[in-house]
């Protein structure tokens, strides 16, 4: 063993109430990774086929990154894997906060969950010294409260994952939280640990993490936070709204700078994108219906980044990020300080849903944290929910006497604190859309958008061809942090692997979506090199700053002692995604059927707003996407095993 | 590696009381033994050990320093950047977030809020990326000049 990694996990076998380290070979970390790759490689073979996600044959992993703990920038990031309940493919989802470092500084790369609790439990890890312990007085407890307890059981000074009510009542849409609301909230896996009745992980460690090359490692540090710290004054809040209105009406596109991106996000983090996103098309509107012109300025006024940057207290980083995009709100309601709303919540419970109330916003963005359950998921839900309302699908009867007009906020309020005990209506949408449109029937899965199971997130693939490949290709279908065509030009992995295309300053904005090969290429080296980042645990915002600003391949070299290419590092990426798709197919999962709604991929066309008359051949797209990792073009199935 | 007793040992505990992760156990007045699986090398045993009975990962025996004499790390927060690798480094549960500091944008920085608690191992100064931390002993002169 070299360094970045420590070589030894740690089972538990809830069932017989074990815990067993095991030494994992330094082969594995080379070919693998540490993180999603480690995860993969470990639990890729060991969940059966036809595996029931919320039965004792799942197995639930938490693993941290390679980069995390050795001095590297953006290296934070937590990840949480198994088999999803929500899509019944593979299911991984990212977090920050603390936890990250939590894991190895109790000794371990991953912390693996089998069987099922006869009782609830949590697990204490006490500096390497892990014991399971009754959690039956947690059980009910939301998740700031069941975070605060533990650490206050584990004597203080330490980190702890929780499920809230949504994950104990098997909720598919539920997540896992720590540090107060921070949550990995996608693939529904905050089920599979309440199936698990695991109420949370409690971690108290202190060891150090070995690093090949120290001194390396913070040297390129100190370069890459020279690019974060460079903040020349820039647009105003009301004014990024008018620059996406400048993006939508121009013919031609600019190849983002993520620097760019970087300059918005330290200053209010990711709600800098709420209007400037609707106004360029990237912001769904409606239920995917409606365009930029239905929540237009007007509307999302109040969802304007300076509204939330008033309420800011202090910035909140996350584990070794020197940018802060996130925020500690103070707010005049019930919660006091709340963590700032992302994007990606603010969209989902406002433009998705008509909603302008700031005020209600922010409500169930806590709402949902405290009960540990998706946003996006949840935003989506309500959406379809208000869709079948609208079409007459659902009555008010049908919604316990809900008015689940669009834009309603106390409607959706009340529906959403349903959704979280499982209360009526609550009960039939708490596990997402897909599953509630199945029950009711009468058409309502044309309401439905959701990619194999999962809500689809905040981001168009009508404005951006390349989320609705990776929509619809992933083993996790409906994530939107492992690639597009923005993110791609934000990569800008053209800088260290001169073989990727380089897609030029301006273009016209229909190049976007021509099938061609560059797209899948670039499609590709997306995936590729997120399952790099997730297996290093970086944080996709640090990547945004472009390959020759943010040194995550020569960082992987010197923490573990390396050297390899950044080709070979994408090759080790490729032996990842093969691995998910491979797991996939063992679980039955068909390729095809993971597809984005045709409403997403604009058939028919919007007859108006942002993206009028875009339409794309994703089946073509998707093939091709298929090819490049050498994969059946039909089927998109591995030929052979990686 | 790990830091070892010797024989000479006095059995006063001083060490396993100072001990950040409780890695050394003994009876007391009788001989003292490290767990190496738990020693960090913070060196704290070292420091505080009167009848120099603890020897270094290198094999060299430490010399006691007065208590009030061990180094304390000084930020620079003109350098510092918020990400907390400080914080999440010190053994000794010392170091926590200040109160926010407006500057271009509300910033919390990293305090030595338990200053009786650290115990100078400088893991916050040599984990820092970017140099904000120095280790400065009590003693010496600080930019202003006076002794502190």
């Amino acid at each position: 063993m070299s360094g970045g990694y420590l070589g030894r996990i740690l089972w538990v076998d809830l069932v017989a109430g074990a815990c067993r380290e095991e030494e994992v070979a330094d082969e594995i970390y080379g070919q693998f990774l540490s993180g999603i790759g480690l995860a993969v490689r470990l639990l890729g073979d060991r969940i059966p086929p036809g595996a029931d996600p919320l039965g004792p044959e799942n197995v639930l992993a938490f693993v941290s990154g390679l980069l995390t703990g050795t001095g590297a920038l953006f290296s934070g990031r937590w990840m949480v894997a198994g088999k999803s309940p929500l899509t019944g493919g593979w299911g991984d989802a990212n977090c920050g906060g603390t936890l990250s470092p939590a894991i190895k500084r109790c000794g371990y790369d991953g912390i693996f969950f089998t069987g099922v609790s006869p009782r609830p439990v949590y697990l204490l890890v006490d500096d390497g010294r892990p014991e399971l312990r009754d959690a039956s007085h947690l059980w009910g407890k939301d998740a700031l409260a069941a975070e605060e307890e533990l650490i206050r059981e584990a004597g203080g000074h330490a980190r702890a994952a929780v499920i809230g009510p949504a994950g104990e009542k098997l909720s598919l849409i539920a997540g896992i939280c720590n540090d107060r609301g921070r949550i990995a909230a996608r693939s529904g896996l905050g089920a599979v640990m309440g199936a698990k009745r695991l109420k949370g992980l409690v971690l108290k460690g202190k060891r150090r993490i070995p690093v090949h090359h120290r001194e390396e490692v913070q040297r390129l540090s100190r370069e890459c936070n020279k690019w974060v710290q460079f903040q020349p004054p820039f647009v105003t809040g009301t004014m990024t709204a008018y620059v996406g209105t400048l993006m939508r009406l121009l013919p031609t596109q600019m190849a983002m700078d993520g620097l760019v991106y970087k300059l918005l996000l330290k200053k209010w983090g990711t709600v800098s994108m709420n209007q400037m996103s609707v106004e360029m098309g990237d912001a769904p509107i409606m239920n995917w219906k409606g365009t930029s012109a239905d929540w237009g300025i007007g509307k999302s006024r109040t969802v304007n980044p300076d509204a939330f940057r008033v309420l800011e207290r202090v910035k909140y980083h996350c584990y070794s990020c020197p940018l802060g995009c996130g925020g500690i709100c103070a707010t005049k309601g019930p919660f006091g300080e709340v963590h700032k709303p992302e994007y990606e919540s603010v969209l989902a419970l406002g433009g998705l849903c008509m909603n302008s109330d700031l005020e209600s916003i922010i409500t169930m963005n806590e709402l949902l944290n405290r009960a540990g359950m998706d946003t996006i998921s949840a935003g989506g839900t309500v959406a379809f929910a208000m869709e079948c309302y609208e079409q007459g699908i659902l009555s008010r009867d049908d919604l316990d006497g809900l008015d689940l007009r669009w834009g309603n906020s106390a409607a959706m309020i009340a529906l959403i604190e349903k959704m979280i005990r499982r209360e009526g209506v609550g009960d039939l949408l708490a596990d997402g859309a897909k599953r509630a449109a199945e029950k009711i029937g009468r058409g309502a899965g044309a309401c439905a958008i959701h990619a194999g199971g999962q809500e689809l997130p905040m981001h168009d693939g009508r404005n951006d061809p390349g989320f609705n490949v990776h929509y619809s290709v992933e083993a996790t279908p409906g994530r939107h942090t492992i690639g597009a065509q923005l993110y791609y030009e934000m990569f800008r992995l053209w800088k260290r692997i001169p073989s990727l295309p380089r897609p030029p300053l301006f273009y016209r904005k229909r190049r976007k979506y021509l099938a061609d090969e560059e797209k899948a290429v670039m499609a590709a080296a997306c995936s590729k090199f997120m399952n790099v980042a997730n297996g290093a645990g970086l944080c996709m915002f640090g990547l945004f700053l472009g390959a020759e600003r943010i040194p995550s391949f020569a960082w992987l070299n010197a923490a573990a002692g390396w050297r390899k290419s950044p080709e070979e590092y994408l090759a080790i990426g490729a032996a990842i995604q093969n691995r998910k798709q491979e797991f996939n197919r063992r679980q039955g999962i068909d390729a095809r059927s993971l597809q984005v709604p045709d409403r997403v991929l604009g058939r028919p066309p919007q007859r108006r707003g942002a993206n009028r008359g875009r339409t794309m051949d994703l089946e073509k797209m998707r093939s091709d996407y298929w090819e490049q990792f050498g994969w059946d073009r039909e089927k998109g199935l591995p030929k052979d095993r990686p | 590696m790990s830091y070892h007793i010797l024989a000479n040992c006095s059995g006063c505990g001083a060490c396993a009381r100072i001990c950040p992760t409780e890695a050394i156990a003994g009876e007391k007045k009788s001989l003292h033994v490290i767990d190496p699986r738990r020693c960090l090398e913070c060196g704290a045993c070292g420091k505080i050990c009167p009848v120099a009975a603890v020897r270094d990962a290198f094999g060299i025996v430490c010399r006691r320093v007065k208590r009030s004499a061990w180094e304390k790390p000084r930020l620079d927060e003109k350098l510092c950047m918020s990400c907390g690798i400080c914080i999440d480094a010190c053994p000794a549960n010392c170091l926590d977030w200040s109160e926010p500091v407006m500057k271009k944008e509300p910033h919390a920085y990293p305090l030595l809020r338990e200053e009786k608690l650290c115990i100078g191992c400088g893991f916050c100064a040599r984990e820092c990326p970017v140099g904000a931390i120095a280790m400065t002993a009590p003693t010496t002169v600080s930019e202003r000049g006076v002794d502190d």
